[in-house]
């Protein structure tokens, strides 16, 4: 009796996990993270736990894969006003590949090579996010670190969104870390972070990827706590103004419509906090106490 | 007094165990990041260390005693040599191993094995030196066993949070490295007096 009600109980947990249609809840213990995957109607989270809760990481409408779901995605095309043409993108932390539908759609011929640690992430992205990988679109699972340093080719965009629970790996926040991504871009390529603003990390960030950037431009999430860094690695031409910028005609394409408004994107610009700056420390890899600048306070907990 | 000094310098070098371990994860971290497979390796590394320190630490503790001694003196000099080596060439031996290695799992192993195996398991060889040392003082060998690894394991835990929410936060982690090299200097210096001072009896 037992056993058949054990059976039962086995079959019915594979059975909800195996068919994920409808709404639901699932929760999943990998390796590095403590992962909620949540669908209600069409749009499917994936949440991290996280200190004070669940960071949201990455949420996709399987109705419009196309469409950024997450606030922050949108402001990663900030990309678009340095380098106007990605044709090779390297994306360290996949997430739930929210940003990947809309780049891939946009720019078909471009390559988007992503780094994700955590092979479970990897996992659910494709079983329940809809995330299907292809030649353009290939994913390495690798600590991002790792891949940078092993990997010899040169990328136009290099987009580093590697959280884990919410706050990022401090190997993955130091000036030597940077100065491998910049080796690693092309002469004109741009460097895009995501951070998380009100702590004191965010300013050591900032002064971290100044000290081997020449020029930085920051984008503030409408309403959100995520800040999104711009850099670049030669000091002319001059594009920490925006009057410099190409116009968002030229830059958008036709699938942006409705999905992605790079004018609101360009409103997002904001001036580098320059005294709080001063006031931090570079992160290096012999001092990087980066837990205790606490990540966590402000997050994309609450709200895409 | 002799007890006090003997018990503070084995709460030093348990201190001193942990904290290492901590410190590893740092100097490991950039090289190869700070998963869990980085940790597994390291984990076990300092266990091993732990478990051959011990067993040989056994074997020297039952010497007669002028070779006891010389056994103390040369685990000593390795310990601080090894850790020397460490603290000065470990960032440019890691450099190297990660060339040399393209397999994280082999590089993790030799990283491990060449920067902390050895001072980890030479320091662990007072373990059984110091239970000798209140043995001989008319401790039972069963209660000073169990005094001896309980007030190492309380310097351990004071390490590992000493490190982790005052040191490393504030210092840098090559700084620390200074800090444990010239330490671990004292520590076994003034432990090799205790072990040599005479018995009561």
């Amino acid at each position: 009796m037992k056993t058949s009600l054990l059976c039962g109980l086995a079959l019915f947990v594979t059975s909800v996990q195996a068919a994920p249609s409808g709404d639901y809840v699932e929760r999943y213990d990998t390796l590095y993270n403590s992962l909620t995957i949540e669908r209600v109607g069409s749009v499917v989270e994936m949440r991290a736990r996280a200190h004070g809760g669940e960071a949201l990481e990455s949420a996709v409408d399987l109705s419009d894969p196309l469409k950024l779901v997450i606030a922050y995605s949108h402001t990663l095309f900030s990309g678009l006003f340095f380098q106007p043409t990605p044709a090779r993108v390297l994306m360290i932390g996949l997430g739930g590949a929210g940003f990947h539908r809309l780049f891939t759609a946009a720019y078909p011929q471009a390559l988007l090579q992503t780094v994700e640690l955590d092979a479970k992430v990897f996992e659910l992205c494709q079983s329940h996010l809809g995330f299907k990988p292809t030649a353009q679109t290939p994913v390495a699972v690798l600590d991002g670190r790792l891949f940078v340093k092993r990997n010899r080719e040169k990328w136009d965009w290099l987009i580093l969104d590697a959280f884990r629970g919410g706050f990022v790996p401090p190997h993955l926040k130091t000036e030597e870390f940077y100065r491998e991504c910049a080796a690693r871009l092309e002469d004109r390529g741009v460097f895009i972070s995501n951070l998380h603003s009100g702590t004191e990390l965010f300013y050591s960030d900032l002064k971290t990827i100044q000290a081997v950037f020449p020029q930085v431009v920051m984008f503030q999430t409408a309403g959100r706590g995520n800040v999104i860094v711009c850099a670049v690695k030669y000091r002319s031409p001059v594009v920490t103004d925006p009057a410099r910028w190409p116009a968002t005609a030229t830059l958008a394409r036709p699938l942006f419509a409705g999905r992605l408004d790079l004018d609101a994107v360009r409103q997002e610009h904001g001036a580098l906090p320059l005294t709080s700056i001063r006031a931090a420390r570079v992160l290096t890899d012999d001092f990087a106490p980066v837990e205790f600048l606490d990540a966590m306070k402000t997050n994309n907990t609450k709200n895409r | 007094m002799l007890n006090f000094a003997f018990y503070l310098v084995v709460v030093t070098l348990g201190i001193l165990s942990m904290g290492f371990q901590l410190l590893g994860s740092r100097l490991l971290s950039p090289h190869f990041g700070s998963s869990i497979v980085v940790w597994a390796w390291l984990i076990s590394t300092f266990l091993a260390a732990f478990s051959v320190g011990s067993m040989v630490g056994g074997w020297i503790s039952n010497l007669p005693a002028e070779r006891r001694h010389r056994g103390q003196w040369i685990a000593a000099a390795i310990a601080l040599s090894s850790l020397a080596f460490t603290v000065i060439g470990g960032r440019a031996a890691l450099d190297q191993i990660e060339l040399t290695f393209p397999v994280t799992g082999t590089g993790l192993l030799v990283s491990c094995a060449s920067l902390f195996f050895v001072p980890v398991a030479a320091l662990s060889c007072f373990g059984p030196q110091c239970v000798q040392f209140l043995a001989a003082r008319g401790t039972p060998p069963g209660q000073a066993s169990g005094l001896v690894y309980g007030v190492s394991t309380l310097g351990n835990i004071a390490g590992v949070m000493l490190t982790a929410f005052a040191l490393i936060p504030n210092f840098r982690v090559s700084t620390l490295l200074y800090g444990w090299l010239i330490v671990a200097a004292a520590g076994l210096v003034a432990l090799l007096r205790l072990l040599r001072a005479p018995t009561a009896s």
